[in-house]
């Protein structure tokens, strides 16, 4: 027998200890003239032609689309036709997937082949126990032989799922006292949980500066001075109508728009948290809408709201702006797809924050945003450009004293500055230190 | 008579500085401060002139030093106030405290060195967003012992990062004298590796400004890095109660003040501000002090380890695992924006040293970014871009080298989202393969994977070959905070499920970060083996022999998490089989098996 050319499976890269044939260039057993392909195996890199180094008959040992060992014998080229032998490869084993359908019934009787241990099969020769009793098992091992004998007990106590489910933490009445939730905090858990408990809502926020906002604000209203709920109240109504996806509610397949703008401001004075609802804000003044509030929160203090005041609101607002909040994350109300959270007014940096958390489902950052934008535009058209006490607005161009702090009691100059704008400058500045 | 007049707008800035100083140290005294301050008395014109001369847009990083630098970028002294005194109200809500703050763009850690490749990555995020902006990372003169710092320097003037470096040369690190630790020049150090640099000093706060701004004009219409050296002088100590200098060289500094000179010679104006500063300074602590600080479960809400038990079949890929993460990262370094790839050697045609990046740079030569050999900066540098909101892909060439980043993951990584009380994510890879049977030798062989668990709010992945990786990737895609890879040297020529043990069942659980269990067919197992990444792949191999030389039928189960292993379900494996073996590559003691195993044995009940 002469063979001409041995193929085995080349070490072409550090990463690859088996290759793959992609192509086999010949039928079993053709005739093949040196420098022809052979065949092509392939790496995680590249791919790699095996060229014939002479003519003879190729024999290949290998499959398409398998996967070889480096250095494995692949193809063999033969001198003579005669020589090359009958193509027989054995079949690769298929996979045990079952069909997922299928999958939850457990396989309770095995079809391949059983594999017996050493001393299962020496235990069997000893008893003479035919092998066939075990078919239909995968694995048999001394002891399934010895409880086919009756020789052991199955054992009955195996250990089960060591699963601990803990729904409620522990209680220790030595070191904690325990309050019953009330029927309020109940409802306000369920509220919330049923949107934020998808984890589908995210928060953004914007700062809306505030110097000077309540000089025209103010003088509209009669009781909330300084507070500008009314005033978002007022402008989130309007801006609603066009946002139509944050005065909605995502049903569980489909998202249901209000045809109604009812807003709901959250309270909580001494009487538990509530949201009460300013009904057809979007159509009301802003008069109107603190009337409203008004009249809401009375009835709340003195236990007259009825169920209407406190239903069918389409959006929230949650004002901490009285409790020195810098910044916050509101949760959204059941049946809301958004919620405003109105922070406390930075009187340093005269600036607020207002956070707008929302439902995925229903929504999204863009459009919550531009609402967001609309409304922090709005708010801040209301701000006043000359608002604060004149001598204020009065400082030296060079070092920015104003004529508040000027000690020097003879007042600041008007002058050209070198770039040839009027402003006023200080004493010291004017003279020199 | 003053040198340099400036404007009485800065000198209230810094003599607010000034006064929140001088309050720490006096709450301090009084027990009313928890832990440490480092002040920075004398220092506040350098503050002035590089933070406070910045854009909103822009970003500071600074330092253990940063009180100054934060009042001068945000404005917000309330917030510094309170943090400070441990209140929810404080920038970091309590958590981070003098050290650690958060703000508007502002970052500040108390690490040396780390922080500037941190900050060179938030530069390049910017740079790729082409927003203008730029940022400043103040560094003192002891941070120039840290290597961490030069790797830096290297890769912001080569990939030319607008990154401002401000160094602030007090004389001393800590209580050692520049005379005892320092060679050679300061300026030198930036010049060598093409850096423009300026000098100036706080004693003359007109031309410092003059001169910042300058500089940060140069960093944002050349796009160019910059090194500021600052000298000053500190007024007190490093921290509290280690200052061996001589009340006579202190004297001097004092003298050099621009604020003692301006107190001096302007002393109605100086009296008068103080006055209305400590004022307001006052009445912030005083109301601060009825605050109330944050409740443990409104930080943090202990989350208990639950695995899927819901097992599908695993189905063969025919794709070595490498083409699949090629695959993978070809796909979404288009699709996903976010993703940036960084490592050393991976610019194609070479594409790595395990071809993961392979074409990686043809298709998004934009997001693909060559290395030098700098872990430390890369992974420093991956974690400022998370920071900045992008999701960088680091590669650490072999595992053994992810030693050098160490200082990253634990220090920076680790840390952002907690210590800046959960306003900041650092949503950073770091890939790395590692494991033996390759021949490379003890520096190139080790599994440090036992290392990488139990870093807080880091995930630890180990891929194998019994699922494509793609499905980890994809999840981690999703992830917020830092997650780890490892990958395994001898698994990426490999094929999925490429060898199917006869008489056992492949089946893969719904968990994001999926378990496999290895199962016999039909029989109940008599034993339990846990093993993941690279030697689940030789264990598999093993099954039959295992069965036939131990007379016992294995079950082995498959983690891909190791940073919360699957403790349930290997417990409820091993309380069936009574038997429990780990195995895992890497060095025997203090492993990842005996923690598998302590926890199963607080789960399993008493036999």
């Amino acid at each position: 027998m002469a063979i001409v050319q041995e193929i085995k499976v080349p070490l072409i890269a550090v990463n690859d200890t088996s290759l793959t044939v992609v192509e086999m260039a010949f039928e079993h057993g053709s005739l093949v003239k040196k420098g022809d392909v052979l065949m092509v195996f392939e790496t995680s890199k590249t791919t790699y032609d095996v060229i014939a180094e002479a003519a003879g008959y190729i024999a290949y040992s290998c499959e398409l689309d398998a996967d070889y060992e480096v250095n494995e014998v692949v193809a063999i080229v033969y001198n003579d036709a005669a020589e090359v032998p009958v193509k027989a490869v054995p079949k690769k084993e298929t996979a045990v997937a079952a069909k997922k359908e299928d999958y939850k019934e457990a396989i309770a009787y095995w079809e391949g082949e059983t594999l017996f241990s050493p001393a299962a099969i020496e235990l069997m020769q000893a008893n003479k126990l035919d092998a066939a009793v075990f078919k239909g098992t995968d694995f048999v091992s001394k002891l399934d032989v010895e409880l086919k004998l009756g020789i052991a007990k199955p054992a009955l106590n195996k250990k089960t799922a060591a699963n601990k489910t803990v729904e409620l933490l522990p209680v220790d009445p030595d070191k904690v006292t325990i309050a019953k939730l009330s029927s309020n905090k109940k409802r306000e858990i369920e509220y919330l949980s049923n949107i934020q408990q998808t984890g589908l809502t995210s928060t953004i926020n914007t700062v809306v500066e505030t110097e000077g906002i309540f000089v025209h604000i103010n003088p509209s209203l009669q009781y909330l001075k300084n507070s500008l709920l009314p005033v978002i109240v007022y402008e989130t109504a309007r801006l609603l109508s066009t946002f139509k996806e944050l005065n909605a509610y995502f049903t569980g397949d489909a998202v249901a728009y209000y045809k109604e703008v009812n807003i709901g401001f959250a309270i909580d004075i001494d009487k538990g948290l509530k949201v009460l609802r300013v009904k057809d804000a979007a159509i009301k003044s802003i008069q109107e809408v603190e009337a409203a509030i008004m009249d809401l929160s009375n009835k709340y203090l003195d236990d007259n709201l009825l169920v209407e005041d406190l239903t069918g609101i389409s959006f929230t607002i949650t004002d901490l702006s009285a409790e020195n909040v810098h910044f916050f994350r509101p949760l959204i109300n059941m049946m809301n797809s958004a919620i405003l959270g109105v922070s406390s007014i930075d009187e340093k940096l005269n600036r607020c924050i207002l956070s707008v958390s929302f439902d995925h489902r229903v929504t999204e950052g863009k459009l919550a945003a531009q609402f967001l934008h609309e409304l922090k535009n709005r708010l801040q058209s209301y701000r006043s450009v000359h608002h604060t006490h004149p001598n204020q607005d009065i400082s030296c161009f060079k070092c920015f004293k104003t004529l508040m702090e000027d000690l020097s009691d003879v007042g600041f100059t008007k002058c050209i500055t070198p770039k040839g704008a009027e402003a006023y400058i200080c004493q010291s500045c004017l003279k020199g230190f | 008579m003053l040198v340099q007049q400036i404007n009485h707008k800065l000198i209230k800035q810094a003599l607010t500085i000034r006064t929140v100083e001088e309050k720490f140290l006096s709450l301090f005294s009084e027990g009313k401060l928890n832990g440490t301050v480092h002040t920075c008395v004398g220092q506040e014109f350098s503050a002035l002139a590089f933070a406070g001369q910045l854009k909103k847009k822009d970003f500071v990083f600074s330092n253990h030093r940063c009180h100054g630098h934060y009042i001068a970028f945000t404005g917000d002294t309330k917030g510094l106030l309170a943090e400070l005194l441990g209140k929810a109200s404080g920038t970091s809500g309590g958590i981070g405290s003098s050290q650690h703050l958060c703000n508007s763009n502002f970052f500040s850690n108390g690490i040396q060195g780390g922080i500037v490749p941190v900050s060179a990555g938030y530069a390049l995020g910017n740079k790729l967003r082409k927003n203008g902006a730029i940022g400043v990372v103040y560094i003192g003169d002891g941070t120039l012992g840290e290597g961490a710092l030069y790797e830096t320097m290297n890769i912001i003037s080569k990939w030319e990062i607008p990154l401002l470096i401000v160094c602030e040369n007090n004389f001393y690190a800590q209580s050692t004298p520049n005379s005892v630790n320092l060679a050679g020049d300061i300026r030198a150090r930036a010049e060598a590796f093409g850096i423009k640099t300026f000098k100036g000093h706080t004693s003359s706060p007109e031309n410092l400004i003059e001169d910042a701004a300058t500089a940060i004009d140069y960093v944002r219409s050349e796009t160019k890095p910059c090194f500021f050296l600052v000298e000053t002088f500190r007024l007190n100590s490093h921290s509290k109660g280690d200052d061996d200098r001589s009340p006579e060289e202190i004297q001097e500094y004092r003298e050099k003040d621009y604020l003692t000179t301006f107190s001096k010679e302007q002393t109605d104006y100086y009296n008068n501000y103080s006055a209305a500063i400590s004022r307001e300074v006052n009445e912030m602590v005083e109301h601060i002090l009825q605050e109330r600080e944050q409740r443990i479960e409104e930080y943090y809400v202990p989350t208990a380890v639950s695995n899927s038990d819901n097992w599908l079949p695993a189905k063969p890929v025919n794709k070595r695992q490498v083409e699949l993460l090629n695959h993978f990262f070809k796909e979404t370094i288009t699709a996903d924006e976010r993703m940036i790839f960084l490592g050393e050697d991976i610019l194609s045609p070479y594409g790595g040293a395990f071809k993961v990046a392979k074409d990686l740079s043809f298709i998004a030569p934009e997001k693909v970014f060559s290395t030098p050999i700098s872990e430390s900066a890369i992974v420093g540098i991956s974690n400022g871009l998370a920071l900045n909101g992008f999701k960088p892909f680091a590669e650490i060439m072999f595992g053994d080298f992810i030693t050098l980043a160490f200082d990253q993951i634990v220090n920076h990584a680790s840390k952002f989202h907690h210590m800046f009380n959960k306003k900041a994510n650092c949503p950073v890879v770091v890939r790395t393969p590692m494991g033996g049977r390759r021949g490379y030798g003890p520096t190139h062989s080790q599994t440090l994977d036992k290392f990488l668990i139990g870093i807080d709010n880091v995930k630890t992945v180990a891929i194998n070959t019994f699922f494509d990786p793609a499905i980890v990737y994809r999840q981690i895609l999703k992830e917020e905070h830092p997650v780890i890879v490892i990958e395994n040297k001898t698994d990426y020529g490999k094929k999925i499920l490429h060898y199917l043990a006869p008489n056992f069942v492949y089946e893969i659980n719904e968990d994001v970060y999926p378990v496999v269990q290895v199962r016999p067919a039909v029989s109940v197992p008599d034993i339990t083996i846990v093993a993941y990444g690279g030697m689940a792949d030789l264990v598999n191999s093993l099954l039959g022999n295992i069965f036939l030389e131990t007379d016992l039928k294995p079950e082995l189960i498959i983690p891909s998490l190791i940073s919360a292993l699957p403790a349930d379900i290997v417990a409820k494996s091993a309380a069936r089989t009574g038997r429990l073996v780990v195995i895992e590559e890497g060095s025997a003691y203090g492993g990842i098996g005996a923690e598998l195993i302590a926890q199963v044995t607080e789960l399993v009940e008493e036999k």
